[in-house]
């Protein structure tokens, strides 16, 4: 059966598996679908800094081979996908965003990469995102400024920006990001999408370029929560390459996702519930009485050190990313844009004595977050105390020092479960008077991802889909 | 607690001396300004107590990587 391009970019990861296993959709149809859509919308969003469409081709071509043969290797096999461009792929550009790594092909690929390939995964292209993955408006001077579908004259967020881009703008049917202080779960709420950041070391980090190893996420950007509990299901899991992955085992993500939430016990956590913009408040609000409408228990919980996560998530950022930028920032510190050179400036200046007592307090910060879920499965937070900001309202406030601090009002909701490494998953809640989409994060303990993914489905059932942005 | 001085001139020089290039006078104080932020918070952070606490750094982790790196001996 013939399917038109819009139809085949409106299905998503867990429809197309099922369709690509029973021959109704041929994976080459597919991949064209994308890249022509990619063709035809990313002058606009600038999702991508590399189209690796021959490449493509030629695995959807494979892929096609294998299922018309029965060798059907899971629910990616023929799924076009794109990859944030921190993950090393072998003999294909790698630029972590930067001007630095411009011309950098790496010789082997990231594990997750790898992983997601060996599913059978069609690697699309490589996604923009802010340089090196420090900072949250994806504004690329390099490789150009990434924008929000909803909004083009606004930020994606970042860094993952290109990632959550590419899902809204279905110039992707799944993406990878990668999360050091809110990085999936930012452009994920900003953009209308669902980001996963899995438990710290849940996710093989190998051939990811790091920012800060000891705070750094890998995880999947979606337009479902089940597309994201399937992409955990292929990339989650110990590798010897890194030796900071977990042992524990993973499990099947996606079995539980429709169990509902009847009886489950959700604390809201007191310290990101307040300085919310009415829209987000009024859309988080509506998503506790939609969870309590779902058999859900809804009390507000408190995590009394959480204010400072934001503080030893900086600390510890600015040392170990200057740590891996210093040969750079000796020799080509003009390669840098203004804002990623003053971050690693900065870092330069932070006293060895606090990056130790910032990692000292990460302990009592998860602590406290632990004895906040004593008695509940999960905990909530807004996804962001602002929708999108326009693309330059950030510089503008460092150049001038006038206007909303857009990235403390979007990053205290997200860099606490960096710092503590908890699961958390940002999805939609609605969209604002202005059309922007808003969000909520659903937190959980450290490995517990069916369960935030079970909350996060139940939820999204009831919500129903956004509505879509307007035609690029 | 009164936020620790770190002045742009501190900035400008610790660039130049362990860096080698140089930064405008406005970046300098934009930096200074950030830096003497974070100091003073690192301060707040004792209210925390820390003392007791261990970093997480761990022995585990330590010797896992060390397992990563070693090389194989041929049999």
């Amino acid at each position: 059966m013939a399917h038109s391009h819009d139809e085949l970019l409106s299905f998503d990861v867990g429809a197309l598996a099922g369709k690509l296993r029973e021959h109704e959709i041929s994976p080459v149809e597919l991949t064209e679908a994308y890249l022509d859509r990619i063709a035809r919308t990313d002058e606009k969003i600038r999702a991508y800094i590399t189209v690796t469409a021959d490449l493509a081709r030629k695995a959807a071509r494979k892929a096609e081979t294998e299922i018309a043969t029965g060798k059907w290797r899971g629910p990616f096999h023929g799924v076009p996908i794109a990859l944030k461009d921190l993950c090393y792929t072998r003999g294909i550009r790698t630029t972590g965003g930067s001007k630095i790594l411009a011309d950098f092909k790496p010789g082997h690929d990231a594990t997750v990469w790898a992983r997601l390939a060996r599913a059978g995964a069609i690697l699309l292209g490589k996604l923009n995102q802010h340089e090196f993955a420090y900072g949250i408006t994806s504004s690329n001077p390099h490789w150009g400024i990434c924008r929000n579908p909803y909004a083009l004259e606004r930020i994606p967020g970042g860094s993952s920006g290109g990632s959550a881009a590419a899902i809204v703008a279905r110039s992707a049917a799944a993406t990878i990001g990668t999360d050091t202080g809110g990085s999936i779960r930012i452009p994920a709420a900003l953009c209308g999408c669902v980001g996963l950041k899995p438990t710290w070391s849940r996710v093989s980090r190998h051939g990811v370029i790091p920012l800060a190893p000891t705070l750094d996420h890998v995880g999947p950007i979606t337009r479902t929560v089940r597309d994201a509990a399937l992409m955990l299901n292929v990339i989650a899991g110990f590798d010897r390459n890194d030796s900071t992955s977990s042992r524990e085992r993973a499990t099947n993500y996606a079995a539980n996702l429709d169990g509902g939430i009847g009886g489950m016990r959700i604390g809201v956590i007191a310290e990101l519930n307040n300085d919310l913009s009415d829209d987000v408040r009024r859309a988080f609000d509506g998503a506790v009485a939609a969870l309590r409408g779902l058999g859900a228990s809804v009390e507000e919980v408190s995590i009394p050190s959480l204010p400072m996560a934001g503080i030893v998530n900086a600390i510890i950022t600015w040392a170990e990313a200057l740590e891996y930028h210093e040969q750079w920032m000796r020799s080509r510190p003009q390669d840098y844009g203004a804002d990623v050179r003053r971050l690693l400036e900065t870092g330069m200046m932070t006293p060895a004595a606090d990056y130790v007592r910032a990692q000292r307090a990460r302990p009592r910060i998860l602590a406290d977050a632990l004895a906040a879920l004593e008695g509940h499965d999960v905990l909530i937070a807004p996804g962001s105390g602002v929708p999108a900001p326009k693309i330059g309202a950030a510089d503008n406030l460092a150049a001038t020092g006038q206007g909303v601090d857009y990235v403390s009002a979007i990053l205290r909701f997200t860099s606490p479960f960096d710092v503590t490494g908890q699961p958390a998953l940002a999805l939609p809640t609605g969209l604002s008077g202005d059309g922007l989409p808003l969000a909520m994060q659903i937190i959980g303990r450290p490995f517990d991802e069916a369960r935030v993914l079970q909350a996060g489905a139940a939820y999204e059932r009831a919500r129903g889909p956004l509505p879509a942005p307007a035609p690029l | 607690m009164t936020m620790p001085l770190v002045t742009a001139e501190t900035v400008k020089r610790v660039i130049h001396e362990l860096y080698d290039y140089e930064i405008a006078d406005q970046d300098a104080a934009m930096t200074a300004n950030t830096a003497g932020a974070i100091i003073t918070g690192s301060r707040h952070l004792l209210s925390l107590e820390l003392e007791a606490i261990e970093p997480p750094f761990g022995y585990a982790a330590l010797t896992a990587e060390a397992a990563r790196l070693a090389p194989k001996k041929k049999r």
